[in-house]
């Protein structure tokens, strides 16, 4: 297979099991959504699968040869990381930072059509401090995949968006899941479940469910780990987005 | 490309005015005069013992800008600087063992190799202490370095009195320890000036890892570099400029954290063009703040590095004050 794969991932700091013995593999065209509780063990395994963290136990494979015979420079051309939110030290412009994410590439592409594909050509010169949230997640987005990479893992990009970012966000990873495997933790469950081809449900360190979307949405798994009951909807052909009332109307 | 060319305009003016300056200031008129070769003697004494001091003073201004330049690039921090971190101390250190302890060695790359541990040693002790993983907090950073650069300064006092019984080897390693440049011979000025030429080649290799480095140390590694083994790298490579500014100025405050600033101010953040920037203006810094230190009480010379201070001190204390806002 050309995706991830890792096999009884260990991982454990300050005397805690971060993650107890997780296999799991990741193909290429299949979205996959991991969810689960604060402290489950999510960004963990993340890090793990981008090679970031060395785990205690276990090996992590990208493409069947261990992540860690990977050189840096091959890694970063295969591999793309979209953090939660970036810090940068330096105000660093749009057209910079699309710059250096190309730059990972061995014939790395024009920014300029890189800023074009992405919408950002009006951008181009603007500074990270006075991007709002949606253009400084255009652009980390623009700069991960600008090299092609065939793995994406992203860790909750779109969690301060507003709701026609995250859509337009997750609308992108979708496509891109079509030619890679893209790994992405999610908090929302909507928009996992609308979107994803795959859900993983993590808590305590450990794979509580692993299935089709469709399947694990509509399993009990959801309710016994987030310990709260859901109510299943079907989405209007015509509808973005749920908003739900209490009976009283409130 | 015309930002650089201004830079390159503003340090000749620089070092203009530093060979004008001086108890005996020379017009310009009587600088061009000397550089035609008129064979005067107000000429000879210009272009023997002014012109090659403040050649000297530019070449150490530009280590100094690279070298604060990688620093605050590694720390990814604005306000680090190598006097502040002890870098510079430690280089001192180097240098003040090499000049006072009878090691057995020849003086020369005695002095070259303990400069250079010492600044090595001093850089990663701070960076261990204020830590090496995540991004160093500012004050975790400056404290380090406070407290590492005051038990260098006690240390190097220390060895002073008590292993100096040759004047003139304490007079050198005092005048190290205010800041100053040393006019030197051509063989010297040839060796200083092949050092900032390595030093700048080398910074520039390490351009894209600072740039990656600036995203924070996870994004720099999934952008396909290896940070824990980058910063070794550049840790070596800065302290190795550190101790060659050090070796030929002293300790020389400011200057390393002045120049980058206005170099990613004036030249954008990207590395490839903010290292020869800074390196442009560290130059032109020193080289004017030599011209003022020999011009201001004259016959007498104020110390380089006392100048720098007083320029750079309240510099610092504006940047701190805002980032503190911020």
């Amino acid at each position: 297979m050309t995706g991830i794969e890792c096999r009884s991932i260990r991982v454990e700091a300050g005397g805690k099991r971060l993650l107890d013995d997780v296999s799991l593999a990741f193909a290429r065209g299949t979205l996959t959504g991991l969810v689960g509780p604060n402290g489950a063990g999510k960004s963990t395994l993340l890090r793990v699968l981008a090679g970031y963290r060395r785990p205690d136990a276990g090996q992590v494979f990208w493409q069947e040869r261990d992540l860690v015979s990977w050189l840096a420079a091959g890694r970063g051309a295969v591999g793309g990381y979209l953090p939660q939110q970036l810090e940068p030290a330096w105000n660093y412009s749009v057209e910079e930072i699309v710059a250096l994410g190309a730059s990972r590439s061995p014939a790395p592409r024009p920014v300029a059509e890189l800023l074009a594909e992405h919408g950002l050509v009006e951008l181009a010169g603007r500074r990270w401090n006075v991007l709002s949230g949606g253009e400084r997640a255009r652009t980390m987005l623009a700069a991960t995949v600008a090299p092609g990479p065939s793995i994406i893992l992203a860790d909750e990009p779109g969690a301060s968006l507003d709701i026609r970012h995250r859509l337009d966000l997750v609308h992108r990873l979708q496509r891109l899941s079509r030619e890679a495997v893209v790994v992405v933790i999610m908090h929302d469950l909507d928009l996992a479940a609308r979107f994803c081809d795959r859900i993983i449900v993590m808590n305590g360190g450990i794979v509580a469910a692993d299935g089709e979307a469709s399947a694990v949405i509509a399993g009990p798994a959801l309710e016994e780990i987030f310990r709260v009951r859901f109510q299943r909807a079907v989405l209007a052909p015509d509808a973005d987005w749920v908003i739900s009332t209490t009976p009283n109307g409130a | 490309m015309k930002n650089i060319l201004l830079l390159l305009l503003a340090l000749l003016l620089a070092l203009a005015f530093g060979a004008m300056a001086g108890h005996d200031w020379a017009s310009p008129a009587r600088l061009v005069s000397a550089l035609s070769g008129d064979g005067s003697l107000q000429s000879q004494l210009l272009m023997v013992w002014r012109l090659p001091r403040v050649l000297a003073a530019a070449l150490v201004g530009a280590l100094l800008g690279l070298g604060g330049a990688i620093f605050q690039g590694v720390f990814r921090n604005p306000l680090a600087e190598p006097y502040l971190l002890g870098s510079s101390g430690g280089a001192a250190i180097g240098a003040t063992v090499a000049l006072l302890v009878p090691l057995g060695l020849p003086v020369g790359p005695a002095l070259a190799g303990l400069s250079f541990l010492g600044a090595w040693g001093a850089t990663w002790l701070v960076l261990a202490i204020a830590g090496l993983h995540g991004r160093p907090d500012t004050a975790g950073l400056l404290l380090a370095g406070v407290a590492i650069a005051a038990m260098l300064g006690a240390l190097r006092s220390f060895l002073m009195l008590a292993l100096s019984d040759d004047t003139v080897n304490l007079q050198v390693v005092l005048s190290w320890t205010l800041g100053g440049i040393q006019t030197p011979d051509m063989t010297g000025l040839l060796l200083l000036a092949g050092l900032v030429i390595a030093a700048l080649a080398s910074s520039l290799r390490l351009a894209r890892g600072l740039d990656l480095l600036g995203l924070g140390e996870e994004q720099a590694f999934a952008f396909g570099l290896d940070p824990q083994r980058f910063i070794k790298l550049a840790v070596l490579v800065g302290a190795g400029i550190v101790a060659a500014a050090v070796a030929y100025g002293g300790l020389v405050a400011f200057v390393g954290l002045i120049a980058p600033h206005l170099a990613r101010w004036w030249a954008g953040p990207r590395h490839a063009a903010m290292l020869p920037a800074s390196a442009l203006i560290g130059a032109a810094i020193v080289c004017a703040c030599d011209g003022i230190a020999r011009a201001v009480l004259p016959p007498a010379e104020v110390p380089l590095g006392l100048i720098t201070a007083l320029f750079g001190g309240p510099f610092f204390l504006l940047l701190l004050a805002r980032r503190l806002r911020a």
